[in-house]
């Protein structure tokens, strides 16, 4: 992750509140994802709904640390982890500018 | 970030999943159809309109429902299948539909490619063009169904062909599944259930098969025999319909599932979070455990 990239959400993908999960459906599958949905925990979910085409990374976690406690270094790694995983289904793409 | 199939922490009674006769009307008039009594002009004008469906639409997304089937009838028969079918999409709907393929041309297996369903599920009532027409009563029906197959696979469609076995076609149920298997990602189910049409009429039931007939038809096959040894050797569990699935027919009538539409609640005029949690959960079914009042109950009181 890159502290100051900016990511935006791709149109693809429709979140959906289920019973309390927060889960990204995938609206243009194929055939190999016809079957997955993806399920966000509380954290991917706050972070996710915090993604917006304006902020960078660095301003997403600070706004983040100012509601939730946790460390740094943790967040860091967590927030990472799901970019990771978001960009590898492409549910986020970085903006360029 | 986890990637499932479906949810599995859901709670006891949560609306997760509808099954929605959208129309009734069809362009066929298969020989053992449980709706095409409702196939007429008449009944047809009573069904929901577009507005309505998109309305009743939005109301399941906002109380949490993932999947959701439409069905009919032909729901393709239906002049705004795609305006209801990628408003579900667009909604984030997990969307199954059930048709019977003959309406899909080229144009509209084009518009499934550019938003996919979740699964496109086809009847496929004969391999022979004679039995897939005496069973679908349709001229031309047999062509425009496997072209249909062909045009959606072409576009990698998840797909499902199924058939209701029965007098007309039990000799070539067989062969059907080697055909489906021969497609490669395509799944095959086999169905053998008859309903009685909507109407009360017992039509359908003179093309069932003898309970020796399936026997026979079932030990044709490993997977089959084996299928059918599972079903005999366990009681069915109680039915859970109204409490995770439920039914909506063509006139937006809320009930427990597709075979139990004794009782509905009404959702032109009322809400579906009042029909799913207040009207579904008493409603009645022969398969549900009875519910035993408990004689005792205990509480507790904090101080």
């Amino acid at each position: 992750m890159t502290p100051t990239a900016i990511y935006s959400k791709h149109q693809d993908y429709v979140q959906r509140d289920v019973a309390g999960e927060c889960i990204l459906v995938p609206i243009r599958r194929t055939l190999t994802d016809a079957n997955s949905i993806y399920v966000l925990n509380e954290t991917g979910a706050a972070l996710w709904n915090r993604i917006d085409g304006q902020r960078s990374a660095q301003d997403i976690m600070a706004d983040f640390c100012n509601e939730f406690e946790i460390e740094t270094d943790q967040l860091v790694k967590d927030f990472t982890s799901l970019l990771d995983d978001l960009l590898s289904i492409r549910a986020v793409e970085e903006v360029t500018r | 970030m986890i990637a499932q199939d479906k949810l599995t922490h859901l709670p006891e009674r949560f609306p997760y999943s509808c099954q929605w006769e959208v129309t009734c009307r069809c362009n066929l008039h298969c020989v053992m159809c449980y709706t095409d009594c409702f196939n007429r002009p008449a009944a047809i004008r009573q069904e929901l309109s577009t507005v309505e469906i998109l309305h009743i639409m939005d109301e399941l997304a906002e109380a949490g429902t993932l999947e959701l089937c439409l069905t009919g009838g032909e729901p393709l028969a239906r002049p705004d299948f795609f305006q209801l079918y990628e408003h579900a999409i667009r909604c984030g709907f997990l969307v199954t539909v059930f048709s019977n393929g003959t309406l899909i041309t080229e144009a509209q297996a084009d518009r499934f490619a550019s938003l996919p369903p979740h699964r496109l599920e086809i009847s496929l009532h004969g391999i022979t063009h004679a039995t897939f027409e005496q069973v679908t009563q349709g001229q031309g029906s047999y062509d425009r169904c496997f072209q249909a197959i062909k045009l959606l696979l072409d576009r990698q469609i998840p797909l499902v062909l199924k058939s209701t076995a029965m007098t007309l076609n039990h000799s070539e149920i067989l062969e059907i599944k080697r055909y489906v298997e021969s497609l490669g990602s395509v799944t095959y189910k086999l169905g053998e259930e008859m309903r009685p049409e909507l109407d009360g009429g017992a039509g359908p039931f003179q093309y069932a098969l003898s309970e020796q007939a399936l026997a026979e038809l079932n030990q044709g096959d490993p997977y089959l025999w084996r299928d059918a040894c599972r079903r005999d050797s366990q009681e069915p569990p109680p039915c859970r319909s109204g409490m995770q699935r439920f039914h909506i027919d063509a006139y937006g009538q809320l009930q427990l599932c597709s075979g139990n539409r004794r009782q509905s609640y009404d959702l032109r005029t009322g809400s579906f979070q009042e029909g799913f949690f207040e009207a579904l959960p008493a409603f009645a079914c022969d398969w549900k455990s009875p519910q035993e009042p408990a004689l005792i109950r205990p509480e507790m009181h904090h101080v």
